[in-house]
């Protein structure tokens, strides 16, 4: 505060270079806040290299026929694209980035509780990562089985799954260890005062999220295990003619992947949950109701893996108890929404650049959220499943979700990490054009997949091509916006007006140290007397 | 009490035009769809609404403080879980009757085997007959019995709101009824390789009559189909191969006429194996074995009415003799290379017209020089396609990715007639 004649750059955490050089103080530097900004600019970086193979499929889907493109070659592009996105970008996206940065903070903490544990699993991803892209570029060339590695194709493909699956093992481990290390500190690093019922609930969220990493995650080590030993060795256990089966690969898949979903959404959920009350100078409502839903969240939506597998061949019995246990799934999250709007009345809002990507998150979560009740029901489900109806429900809860909400944390913490503010009203801009293009892209998507059209198809029949292109446009217009707000919020960073300590009102611990946060956190042991969301108090 | 709850769900007691006491597998969605939507529209209206209103009311130029510090309402809360709660409850409950009403194929429906492979599908109806459009009667309720040869396929038609998966090893099968003539499309669903997009075929539905003349009107050989598929359904080919290998039991193949060495009453005996001793071998199979095999055959006495058992033995008589004409018997059973092709799903990769699918087009293939990947050259020849056909990732033409399976089920006959066919598609 009193030192803005310096660079923010130049202080707190940021000049604890732990006597390294260059990339040396962060590669090896177990402080949680550069081992954040790791992972932040990592997935950053496979967020932009996710989005441009996803706007490489949608212009060829842009009319029918193979255009740009071969087939195989879709095939490998739509695999690198769910690949990318999915382990290296939205799983340790905001939990491993954000939660790195922020969390620590909330609690009162200096760091996490294992933090060379915290190094070692960012070095698992990056090499976890490194394999990936490798095998793009080796053996059999790029895999093409698309992100879920069904059996037996995977097994017969003679494209490069078996290091892919390897791949995925090793970043599998990052996110078992970075659940492990968040458990642990939130249960044993919380500062005096920091109570169960005083923790914020973006915290809250990581902690649901950090369970199910750490219970589910070893399920998806077993199944791509399982692949390889299938196509190293020829076990057969997914091998009909040898007793094997290709269905129970789809069981133990989904046993992870499907509460790999709520990985990805609870700690969006936890970010939009923090950001709310900020922009109404409003306790949050329901606090404990939100606490609480996200571990049912957690607990019921490890139960409820097979409405993947509805047409799969799975028994009717199979079929009636997930549908089941998929709709109550729907109730927490309900809760969350009515929670988030209700914050809203009679508070003070103002429409900063966070609150507007909050907003836009509640609209299209709702969305997904709702057309998940379609694929929920079974009768239903038989329709959509695996068409471009599924694609664009995943992108709204996915990207309209956990990405928006992804967003939504770089505008509303960055500038507290780096001590400067970007421009406000060119990120509003970005958040217009953003949210358009996406309505547009994925909008579109779900159209085309009620009239039928399959997904994973680089050639469509003639009479899908109106959605298709309005779809590609809605890309074009998306894309737009994503560059607008990265430009904006890059130079706001480095050479914006100095941010100040609590830009935002916020009344919880992260706002009462100084930006950017010292090497520990405080300069002082923080000594917690209110709730996160208490405004009146918090606000000196 | 599943048909108790369909009954519930719809009032009405069927909704086919043409067949009254039917519902139509889109009859049985579409009003779950337009359930949920409408719910969820109305959702989706008010949160969004509320949220503007807020936002607009409550801004902090008109605003500058908030006017409530209120955290909860129990009656508000227990509210928005009790009610969500009901409406997702009943979504559950009308998904579940529809997804019955999917899954309880109705009385009397003409049943039709489909098998899915890389990348085309192919349908065989009762009589044997195989196609690669699946061809049904307007009005009557089909149930396709749904298979896979390599890895899983989903046979998806949208306008009957169907989609199941076919799995190898495994059966599946799901059911409509087309209540409308007309041609209706067949997507696969399920991701299986470069081909996925191009397994696209269609349903013809065509009137009653107009179905039976197609069915009938196939090439000749009617009686061998029925000894052929009496053989399977009666789980014979499960032990003898109709091709030469031997499994469980000797092969069928040649078995008319054949000198044969039995074991009977612990001594070598050699007989000739005609009617009289395939018959006897059926009611009877331990009183003579046929040396070298285990006498582990069951006695099928009693258990097959005799005019079938009179058609398998003719079937089996027939096969792989040479008969008066001096044609084969097997190209009497349509040894066609169009055909077998056409069947065993080549057209799903190699295009007749020398358009570039997944693999090289057949058109002028025969006798071509071939470049292959790495560089070698070679022509062509019935060698080279013979191995193409067995061992396809041996040598693959520049520019195509080995992608295609090999073909063991195919006999050397078979792969000869596909051969022959090539050569005539020179030019």
């Amino acid at each position: 505060m009193n030192q803005t004649t310096s660079s923010p750059l130049q202080r707190g955490f940021w000049e604890a270079t732990g006597g390294r050089r260059g990339i040396g103080a962060w590669i090896f530097s177990t402080d949680h806040k550069r081992i954040g900004l790791l992972y932040f600019y990592s997935t950053l970086l496979f967020f932009c290299v996710g989005a441009l193979l996803g706007l490489a499929l949608r212009l060829e889907l842009f009319s029918p026929g193979a255009d740009f493109f071969t087939p195989q070659q879709y095939n490998a592009l739509f695999t690198l694209h769910g690949v990318v996105m999915i382990f290296l970008f939205i799983i340790p996206g905001i939990p491993a980035a954000f939660g790195n940065l922020v969390m620590p903070i909330q609690i009162g903490a200096e760091d996490v509780a294992f933090p060379r544990l915290n190094l070692l699993s960012w070095w698992l991803y990056a090499i976890g990562a490194i394999l990936a892209l490798t095998s793009l570029f080796t053996a059999g060339g790029a895999p093409d089985t698309g992100w879920t590695f069904y059996v037996p194709f995977s097994v017969r493909t003679t494209t490069n799954v078996s290091l892919a699956t390897v791949a995925v093992f090793i970043i599998g481990f990052s996110g078992i260890l970075t659940g492990l290390n968040f458990l642990v500190t939130i249960h044993r690093m919380r500062a005096p005062g920091m109570t169960w019922w005083r923790i914020p609930l973006f915290t809250w969220s990581l902690y649901a999220t950090a369970w199910v990493q750490v219970l589910a995650t070893p399920v998806l080590g077993i199944t791509v295990l399982l692949i390889f030993a299938e196509r190293i060795v020829g076990s057969g256990l997914f091998d009909p003619t040898r007793g094997g089966d290709p269905i129970m690969y789809q069981h133990l898949f989904w046993i992870y992947s499907h509460p790999a979903v709520y990985i990805m959404i609870l700690p969006g959920m936890g970010v939009i949950t923090d950001i709310i009350p900020v922009f109404a100078r409003k306790p949050v409502f329901g606090y404990k109701a939100i606490a609480i839903s996200s571990l049912a969240i957690a607990g019921a939506g490890s139960v409820v893996w097979a409405h993947h597998m509805t047409t799969s061949g799975m028994s009717d019995t199979a079929v009636l108890v997930f549908s089941l246990l998929t709709f109550l799934v729907a109730i927490p999250s309900a809760v969350k929404v009515f929670n988030w709007v209700a914050t809203l009345y009679k508070g003070s809002i103002s429409l900063d650049p966070p609150l507007l990507f909050a907003l836009s998150f509640i609209f299209l979560f709702s969305i997904g959220g709702l057309t998940g009740l379609v694929l929920g029901a079974a009768a239903t489900d038989v329709h959509v499943h695996d068409t471009y109806f599924v694609v664009g429900h995943f992108h709204f809860v996915m990207f309209g979700g956990t990405g928006f909400a992804y967003i939504a944390a770089m505008h509303y913490w960055l500038p507290k990490i780096y001590g400067r503010m970007y421009n406000r009203k060119a990120a509003v801009w970005g958040w217009a054009l953003m949210t358009f293009g996406f309505i547009v892209l994925y909008m579109s998507m779900m159209i085309v997949g009620m009239e039928g059209m399959p997904r994973r198809y680089y050639d469509y029949l003639p009479k899908f091509t109106f959605w298709n292109q309005l779809s590609t446009i809605g890309s074009w217009i998306l894309a737009c916006g994503l560059i607008v707000i990265f430009v904006n919020i890059f130079r706001g960073l480095f050479r914006g007006k100095p941010a100040g300590d609590n830009p935002w009102g916020g009344a919880s611990l992260e706002w009462q140290t100084s930006s950017p946060p010292p090497l520990e956190n405080f300069d002082y042991e923080p000594e917690v007397t209110h709730g996160p969301y208490d405004f009146k108090r918090g606000c000196p | 009490m599943s048909d108790t709850l369909i009954q519930g769900y719809f009032k009405s007691k069927g909704t086919s035009n043409v067949n009254p006491a039917l519902i139509t597998t889109q009859d049985a969605v579409d009003p779950v769809f337009w359930f949920i939507l409408g719910i969820s529209g109305v959702i989706l209206l008010a949160i969004t609404a509320t949220m503007i209103w807020f936002v607009i009311r409550y801004r902090r130029s008109r605003c500058p403080e908030p006017t409530s510090q209120c955290d909860s309402n129990l009656t508000l809360e227990v509210i928005w879980i009790v009610v969500p709660t009901i409406i997702v409850l009943a979504m559950f409950y009308y998904g579940w009757a529809g997804y019955l009403a999917l899954r309880q194929v109705p009385p009397g429906a003409m049943e039709i085997t489909a098998t899915a492979r890389m990348w085309s599908w192919d349908f065989e109806y009762a009589n044997g007959r195989h196609s690669d459009r699946l061809y049904v009667p307007v009005g009557r309720p089909v149930k396709v019995r749904l298979f896979s040869k390599d890895v899983l396929h989903a046979f998806f038609v949208p306008a009957f709101r169907i989609k199941r998966d076919t799995v190898p090893g495994m059966e599946n099968y799901i059911w409509f009824v087309a209540d409308e003539q007309g041609s209706y499309d067949i997507f696969c669903a399920e991701y299986c390789g470069v081909g996925h997009a191009d397994m696209h075929t269609t349903v013809e539905a065509v009137p009653p009559a107009e179905f039976e003349e197609w069915l009938a009107g196939m090439s000749g050989s009617q009686n061998t189909e029925k000894g052929r598929s009496l053989l399977a359904r009666y789980g014979c080919l499960g032990c003898h191969s109709l091709d030469g290998s031997k499994l469980v039991g000797p092969s069928f193949k040649g078995l008319g006429g054949r000198q044969v060495t039995i074991i009977a009453d612990g001594e070598e005996r050699v007989i000739t194996s005609d009617r009289d001793y395939i018959r006897r071998s059926l009611i009877a199979p331990g009183a003579a074995v046929v040396k070298g095999y285990p006498p582990v055959m069951p006695s099928y006495a009693g258990q097959i009415p005799g005019p079938e058992v009179e058609e398998m033995i003719d079937y089996l008589l027939r096969i792989g003799q040479p008969v008066k004409n001096g044609e084969s018997a097997e190209s009497e059973a349509g040894l066609d290379g169009a055909d077998l092709a056409r069947r065993q799903g080549c057209l799903g990769c190699h295009s007749l017209d020398g358009s570039r699918k997944v693999g090289p087009s057949f058109k002028g293939l025969f006798g071509r020089e071939r470049r292959l990947a790495g560089g070698r050259t070679l022509i062509a020849d019935e060698a080279y396609l013979t191995r193409a056909i067995r061992e396809p990732t041996a040598d693959v033409v520049e520019g195509y990715p080995p992608v295609m399976p090999p073909y063991p089920q195919l006999r050397a006959e078979e792969v000869e007639a596909i051969i022959e066919w090539l050569e005539g598609l020179r030019e």
